[in-house]
């Protein structure tokens, strides 16, 4: 049997479960098992929901019937709020890392908080952050700012022609065919659930 | 459920056109109407999708299909011009020990259940990128170039399918130029055929066509003028079962060198 499809994860505020892409049946004897082995532990503990992309609904309710009542444990089912505040919330002002190269194709950047890049960002490279990306050189590769889901972050770049831009779970794509270097510094950011691209500095 | 036929695209030696050949084949038989995927298994160094304009589209990767990450129909990218054709493309931020042969296996024939004709794109080498290539393949076609060098690659390969149980592989000989040909510089067609000893699907003329099309993102084979357009088309009617004969490279000169010979000859 494969292990390791539940896992328990200590968030602020309590315990979330985790739960992989596996078989349903596999998936709820682990859980039990791993509820039995500690059962002392969970009582005192907090759950404040379970997380999972693979599982239906119904098998949520499933699992989250079994330990309301098979194991009769707390469980407050408000792990959505617990999320929204995991969001990175340092795009005023917050951790922010500096890197002075070119990235290239096959390369990927990811960082916990804001990116800058002194240098160029080639097609084929991905920048991945929490907060806010600037590219003070051309953006031709793919970038994802607000990667857990905030759309008030921005991308910004000396020349913006990306591949593909990302922020939050919102993606648009490069009109097909070539574009070229308008002189213009871009900013792109989220209004109404699309990505809007605009000049940051309009009288130049 | 269609035909589900997979067809490897391989060479051994790079930069013989492997991802062109694709490209092209794959489009020309969406265009005869089935249901067509390119599979780019080039991980690391992908190209098919940029090749076919799709590049700006990709979201999962063929590596995120096998591990799980999405489903197969999230990994598809449908072609901007023809119904019925779609890319999986390759990762680029991976390496080509990202996917196993078996893995390819069970890929390919969740594959074959929705299309007519999978077509994969080997990257260049004999190591694993290319045994995951030619892993769930029914066929393989060679693509080579006239030179010593690619068919050297081209003879190595083949005695490699063949160990891997992919026997009669097709012959693509690209690139050819005629005008060298005709003055005993470049390898002519029956030379090649005679060292590798398999059936030749069809010849490619050196074509500036092609690198227009590929800057630009659309296969040569959905236009009508190109020379090397319509030697892709008659290799997928061939593949389709149509009896076509081989360009007339002579004929088909462009009309300036025509002009040229016959100032000269005079």
């Amino acid at each position: 049997m494969r292990e390791g499809l539940v896992s328990f994860k200590g968030i602020n505020g309590g315990i979330y479960i985790n739960i992989k892409d596996g078989e349903f049946n596999t998936i709820l004897k682990e859980l039990e098992n791993k509820l039995e082995k500690s059962i002392d532990f969970f009582k005192d503990a907090k759950i404040i929901g379970i997380k999972g992309d693979s599982i239906t609904k119904e098998e949520k309710n499933e699992l989250l019937n079994v330990i309301k009542y098979k194991y009769e444990l707390n469980i407050t089912e408000d792990l959505e709020s617990h999320f929204k505040e995991d969001i990175f919330e340092g795009i005023e002002e917050g951790m922010t890392r500096f890197i002075n190269s070119t990235i290239r194709s096959g390369q990927v950047v990811e960082y916990e908080g804001n990116i800058v890049i002194i240098g160029d960002v080639n097609p084929g490279a991905l920048i991945k952050a929490r907060g806010n990306i600037v590219i003070l050189g051309s953006l031709k590769g793919v970038a994802h700012a607000g990667v857990d889901g905030n759309t008030q972050a921005f991308i910004a770049a000396y020349d913006l022609r990306p591949t593909q831009l990302r922020i939050g779970s919102i993606i648009s794509r490069k009109p097909d065919g070539n574009m070229d270097f308008i002189g213009i510094p871009e900013v792109a950011r989220v209004y109404n659930k699309e990505i809007i691209i605009e000049p940051y500095l309009p009288r130049k | 459920m269609g035909i589900g036929k997979a067809i490897v695209i391989t060479s051994g030696k790079g930069g013989v056109g492997k991802t062109t050949t694709t490209a092209n084949i794959g489009t020309g038989l969406a265009m005869h109407g089935y249901n067509v995927v390119v599979v780019d298994t080039d991980i690391g160094l992908r190209n098919l999708d940029v090749v076919m304009g799709l590049e700006n589209r990709i979201v999962y990767d063929i590596v995120d299909v096998v591990d799980g990450n999405c489903r197969l129909k999230q990994g598809l990218i449908r072609d901007k011009r023809f119904d019925g054709l779609y890319l999986l493309p390759a990762a680029q931020t991976k390496d080509k020990t990202a996917i196993k042969p078996e893995q390819m296996v069970e890929l390919v024939s969740k594959l074959k259940e929705e299309f007519d004709y999978i077509i994969i794109d080997s990257p260049a080498g004999i190591e694993q990128g290319f045994k995951n290539s030619i892993a769930g393949a029914d066929e393989a076609y060679i693509v080579t170039t006239p030179e010593i060098s690619a068919v050297r690659d081209a003879d190595r390969v083949i005695g490699l399918l063949e160990a891997y149980g992919i026997s009669n592989p097709k012959l693509i000989i690209n690139r050819i130029r005629y005008d060298m040909v005709k003055r005993g510089d470049m390898m002519n067609v029956e030379d090649i055929v005679d060292i590798l000893a398999i059936d030749l699907l069809g010849i490619i003329p050196d074509d500036e066509a092609i690198v227009i099309s590929t800057n630009k993102g659309e296969p040569v084979v959905a236009e009508e003028k190109p020379l090397s357009a319509k030697a892709y088309r008659n290799i997928c009617n061939r593949i389709l079962g149509k009896e076509v004969e081989l360009l007339d490279l002579e004929n088909n000169e462009g009309k300036l060198s025509k002009i040229l010979k016959l100032l000269f000859s005079k």
